[in-house]
């Protein structure tokens, strides 16, 4: 279980986090939902610390992660996973490095348990054995986005976190990435959490969802519990949202 | 006249300075701390080791060719008649192995490598991929910069003894077989005046040790600090090139200064 409380982050003389509180339940798929410039990514990037926060706590299963060291902060990192807007796969490396970064780096496995794990993840998305010896730009946007969410389960994670998973997609990968991201969360019973403005995609994954406003946690509920109120603010904001 | 808003830039670019040798520091410190983890990060040393070497051998090559045939036509041009021959040999060996070929290298492989190195973590960053490392559980200085500070600590040294190999012989190629001014024993004779061998150690590995790593330390922490986009990245390329070029020529006095 994920607990955040009056997580605060400022930068210079804009304060983007103004105390966010939200609980985060095992095995649960919650949508953070709120238009651009809310700071959707700064609270996720914060409760992992890829950005540090100025102040609040963040307990995962308990424990404190703001008050780990370095080392404490690798080691918690072995069990999330991050699937980035843009991807970012490493653009030195092909697919198959991509993909067995992790398992070369910190599990003692042979390089035939890593090739059949990395075919493995990669016909989880959907993809063959062509791609494993292309590099990341000459791979489509879709692709891309799939080889990134076969990454992040290689892991085996227990938290996956996804940044704006359907951006930029067009609706058949975007569906598609939507279809990857409920199918995973089964068969790896992890706990997802998923920023985004696309109201398709929270209404066709999220167990629970949370509306960011002004840089706090205004409503969190099932989907079925926003009310008219909370929809209206959704509509109002509806031209920053990609239907 | 001087106003408050000059001085409050030159406090600021002053400010800014200091907190850029700072941070570079402890760049250099956390590096240090990385390096018990060398095993772990074995893949990206051999990597970087390669690369510091294949792509840069060849330039190097031109460089230390032209540089011996140049350092002969000066030497011979502003020498000539005034002192024997095999002592202009020696002047030529030690401007060029002490100075001439370390510091001209170390200049070009500051603009080459320390601009890749800089783009190449700066694009990087900009796109994420740093934080992707983190997400890994790697420690992006462990994986991106301890292997290149090592390599550039280990393969300039071993460029610059190849550079100036590579001098010598284009000398002596220059002095022997097409001017033919000296002979080679007399050159051999030069070569062999008031050897020191410290000298070589001094102009080999010293020096290119201390440019080597200040070239993968400045280019790996401007990578770092990129800000923005493609822009971002061709100022910290810029700024790595320009401030490994100062360091060098920095150093270049102050090692020679305290060790000679």
């Amino acid at each position: 279980m994920i607990k955040v409380r009056g997580l605060k982050k400022r930068f210079e003389d804009k304060e983007v986090l103004k105390g966010i509180d939200i609980d985060i339940f095992d095995n649960e798929t919650i949508v953070i939902l709120g238009p651009s410039g809310q700071g959707k990514t700064v609270m996720i990037k914060s409760m992992i610390r890829l950005m540090e926060p100025d102040a609040g706590e963040i307990y995962f299963d308990d424990e404190n992660i703001r008050e780990y060291n370095k080392r404490e902060l690798e080691n918690f990192r072995k069990k999330i996973a991050y699937v980035f807007q843009n991807s970012a796969l490493f653009d030195f490396l092909d697919v198959r490095e991509n993909l067995a970064l992790f398992l070369r780096m910190h599990k003692r496995m042979q390089e035939e348990e890593i090739e059949n794990k990395i075919i493995e993840a990669l016909s989880f998305v959907g993809l063959t054995k062509d791609v494993l010896d292309k590099y990341p730009e000459e791979l489509s946007g879709g692709m891309k986005k799939r080889v990134a969410i076969a990454r992040a389960m290689i892991k085996e994670p227990k938290y996956i976190f996804y940044d704006e998973p359907t951006t930029g997609l067009d609706k058949k990968n975007a569906e598609l990435v939507s279809n990857l991201i409920k199918v995973l969360k089964e068969k790896i019973s992890t706990t997802s959490i998923i920023v985004t403005h696309d109201i398709e995609l929270m209404e066709n994954v999220s167990d629970r969802v949370a509306l960011l406003k002004d840089g706090k946690v205004f409503f969190v509920g099932k989907k079925e519990e926003i009310s008219d109120e909370t929809l209206e603010y959704l509509y109002s904001i509806g031209d920053t949202y990609e239907i | 006249m001087l106003d408050r808003e000059y001085f409050e830039n030159l406090g600021e670019k002053g400010i800014n300075f200091f907190t850029t040798i700072y941070e570079i520091f402890i760049l250099f410190i956390e590096s240090l701390a990385a390096i018990p983890k060398i095993w772990f990060y074995r893949r990206q040393l051999v990597e970087q080791l390669y690369n510091f070497s294949a792509k840069t051998l060849p330039i190097a090559a031109i460089i230390s060719i032209f540089v011996g045939l140049g350092s002969t036509v000066q030497g011979t041009y502003q020498s000539s008649g005034l002192i024997p021959r095999y002592v202009t040999v020696n002047v030529i060996f030690k401007s060029t192995v002490i100075e001439l070929s370390p510091v001209i290298l170390a200049l070009v492989l500051a603009g080459k490598l320390g601009a890749s190195l800089a783009a190449e973590i700066g694009s990087m960053r900009i796109s994420e991929q740093i934080e992707a490392l983190e997400t890994m559980s790697l420690d992006p200085v462990g994986f991106l910069v301890m292997p290149r500070v090592i390599a550039g600590l280990v393969m300039l040294p071993v460029i610059t003894i190849f550079a100036n190999f590579l001098a010598i012989f284009s000398s002596f190629f220059v002095s022997t077989a097409i001017s033919q001014w000296v002979t080679a024993h007399e050159f051999v004779n030069g070569l062999k005046m008031d050897y020191k061998s410290f000298e070589i150690i001094f102009g080999c590995i010293i020096k290119p040790a201390v440019y080597g790593f200040f070239i993968s330390l400045i280019g790996s922490y401007f990578g770092l600090k990129t800000k923005g986009g493609a822009k971002g990245v061709g100022e910290s390329s810029t700024l790595a090139v320009v401030v490994s070029a100062i360091m060098i020529v920095i150093f270049d006095y102050y090692l020679g200064e305290l060790l000679l």
